[in-house]
């Protein structure tokens, strides 16, 4: 019963917060469910499947412009929002199949590879509204509601954030997250186990796809207005860094991971727009806070904050037995 | 005819620029078994360095050269964050130096601004065989040749060449007979730095360099460290120029907007025979 606790606390909270939220903050709140929702699957796929993504922006661009195409065309919003992941978790699985022959770096840079030609293809179709971006997105309605303002968007987001942690929570409680977990370790010895490696971490890379699909889909209706510009290399790099602050593989830690970085770049950002502040400032001082948060953490807590909070806290808490082992055990 | 030369000599011209990235990638990876990500930024501090010092007065050849010693020292302050401290795995690493490579845009934007910057290389054109190009891509071949001769020798002549190598091929036999395997990394990590700064010196007359232009280098860099397997460095030159000729030509005789496209298409397609030539078990990192 006590393990439900912090889950309860946080749900309770994201639950409170919109209506006590002014508009700006409103805004970045949605902004981190959001970034929530990608890091979740990037933390899957690198901490469970043992992938890095550097690509993973691709895939939120893929959602984005599946929803607001379709929409803009004059098809049901829910539709949308319900092709945004399918249509990106089917792109993964198309260029998963040749892409996760790589491994490591080379699968890093595949996929860093990938956003880049998906962002200078999407540059040039004029059918997707070109470098100037795609415009006049409806905004979702569903049933005859209509999420008009920021607050019923939050609601949303959020909604979405709590059936994705449900969804990654039991895949990774399951037999193949087990599987999973044994191929990020050695992928040789999973596969000598009777793990289907290669399936496998197709799944999760369509999954993680999904999941960033599904956060295009609600950021195409929120902001009503998608451009190639708003998904830059810098974005996927981003999640990295949210994803390995946090934790990775541990699905906190992408809530944590996230939550850090976008209301630290939010201070920093007040700060850097403050005046007598030269206009750099604000894109200096975010640049700086992921450089420095991704070394420090990476160096110095090698598993992210939450695995070493939750190491430190068990340490405290339990009373343990002479001799016992207490929590991770050194590797 | 003449066209084709051209877009020839430019193109080979552009590829030094990969090849020079891709070399230090090479060396890096050999000795330390890092991919440095932040391998292009050596090269944007260079060329930005060069055009401040230009432009305040120092003269030609000093200024490269002094650009050069600066991206050795930005290599050098990448190595000791991503392997100064004993145990920490390569994978690890990579992600450290993909974090140093987005400190360098903090650094770059707030020095040098988010403006492209420029400055004038080799002055004049020359003209050969009908094909007409600029005097400074006769520069960057001769200079790319020069080093690619020099590192040849380095590593093949020298003991200090020879230290790297053992590092190379066994760090724990190099240890036993005295080589300080993380010097000789922290070496490998400067000399990576001012090959990339040279790349970034050299390009820069020809091409407008921002701050975020390293994203191309790096992929461009990649491509071609990739064709020599990430350890051999002549493999490497050879990829680098196939992959310039190739941009040259596509944006020659086609379309310019998919000189990226050829690059990345590429690496991919090297990456993937790679792949599918290598064995799973080979692939895991030990």
């Amino acid at each position: 019963m006590l393990r439900r606790v912090p889950a309860v606390a946080v749900a309770v909270t994201t639950l409170a917060l919109p209506p006590l939220l002014s508009g700006s903050h409103l805004t970045v709140y949605i902004l981190l469910g959001l970034a929530v929702l990608v890091t979740v699957g990037l933390s899957l796929l690198m901490g469970y499947a043992g992938q890095i993504s550097l690509g993973q922006a691709s895939f939120y661009a893929i959602g984005g412009y599946t929803a607001g195409l379709l929409c803009v065309h004059g098809l049901p919003t829910v539709l949308g929002l319900l092709a945004a992941p399918l249509v990106s978790a089917v792109f993964a699985v198309v260029v998963g199949v040749p892409l996760l022959r790589l491994r490591g770096h080379h699968l890093a840079f595949a996929t860093l590879a990938m956003q880049l030609i998906l962002l200078s293809l999407v540059a040039r179709a004029d059918w997707a509204g070109g470098a100037i971006g795609l415009q006049g997105i409806p905004r979702l309605s569903v049933g005859g509601y209509e999420f008009a303002d920021d607050l019923s968007y939050a609601y949303l987001v959020w909604a979405a954030v709590a059936v994705t942690l449900v969804v990654a929570r039991n895949i990774v409680g399951s037999r193949p997250g087990r599987g999973l977990r044994a191929l990020a370790g050695s992928e040789t010895a999973a596969a000598a186990s009777g793990v289907p490696v290669g399936r496998y971490r197709l799944t999760v890379f369509a999954l993680s796809a999904a999941f960033a699909g599904l956060a295009g889909g609600i950021y195409a209706f929120y902001l009503g207005y998608l451009a190639p510009g708003s998904f830059p290399v810098l974005l996927s790099i981003e999640y990295v860094v949210m994803a390995v602050v946090g934790g990775l593989g541990t699905l906190w830690g992408a809530l944590v991971g996230a939550t850090a970085i976008i209301l630290l770049v939010q201070v920093l950002n007040t700060l850097g727009t403050q005046p007598g502040m030269p206009d750099y400032a604000p894109s200096v001082l975010s640049y700086a806070v992921y450089a420095v948060l991704l070394v420090l953490v990476v160096i110095f807590l090698p598993h992210g904050i939450v695995p070493a909070v939750r190491d430190r806290l068990i340490r405290r808490t339990s009373v343990a037995p002479e001799g016992a082992v207490v929590g991770r055990p050194v590797p | 005819m003449s066209d084709f030369l051209q877009y020839l000599i430019t193109g080979i011209g552009g590829g030094c620029a990969f090849a020079l990235v891709g070399s230090g990638l090479v060396v890096v990876h050999r000795v330390t078994r890092v991919v440095n990500f932040a391998q292009g930024s050596f090269a944007v501090i260079a060329a930005m360095t060069a055009s401040t010092l230009l432009a305040s007065g120092f003269p030609h050849g000093l200024a490269e050269a002094s650009a050069v010693a600066v991206g050795a020292g930005a290599g050098l302050l990448v190595g000791l964050v991503a392997i100064g401290r004993p145990g920490t795995p390569p994978g690890a690493s990579l992600i450290i130096t993909l974090g140093m490579a987005v400190f360098a845009y903090a650094v770059e934007v707030l020095i040098w601004g988010d403006q492209p910057r420029s400055f004038a290389g080799v002055p004049g054109a020359v003209e050969f065989g009908g094909a007409r190009f600029q005097a400074h891509y006769l520069l960057i071949i001769g200079a790319t040749a020069v080093v690619f001769a020099g590192t040849g020798l380095l590593f093949a002549r020298t003991d200090v060449g020879r230290a790297l190598s053992a590092c190379a091929s066994n760090p724990y036999a190099a240890k036993v007979v005295g080589i300080d395997v993380v010097r000789m990394g922290l070496l490998a990590f400067g000399i990576g730095g001012a090959l990339g700064g040279l790349a970034g010196v050299l390009v820069t007359p020809i091409q407008l360099v921002t701050f975020d232009y390293d994203v191309t280098l790096i992929v461009g860099g990649f491509a071609a460290a990739v064709f020599g397997g990430l350890t051999r460095p002549m493999h490497t030159l050879v990829g680098g120029l196939l992959l310039g000729v190739a941009q040259s030509l596509v944006a020659g005789y086609g379309n310019a907007a998919y000189q990226m496209e050829v690059a990345l298409m590429l690496l991919l397609v090297v990456m993937m025979r790679q792949a599918a030539r290598t064995p799973a078990a080979q692939q895991e990192p030990v």
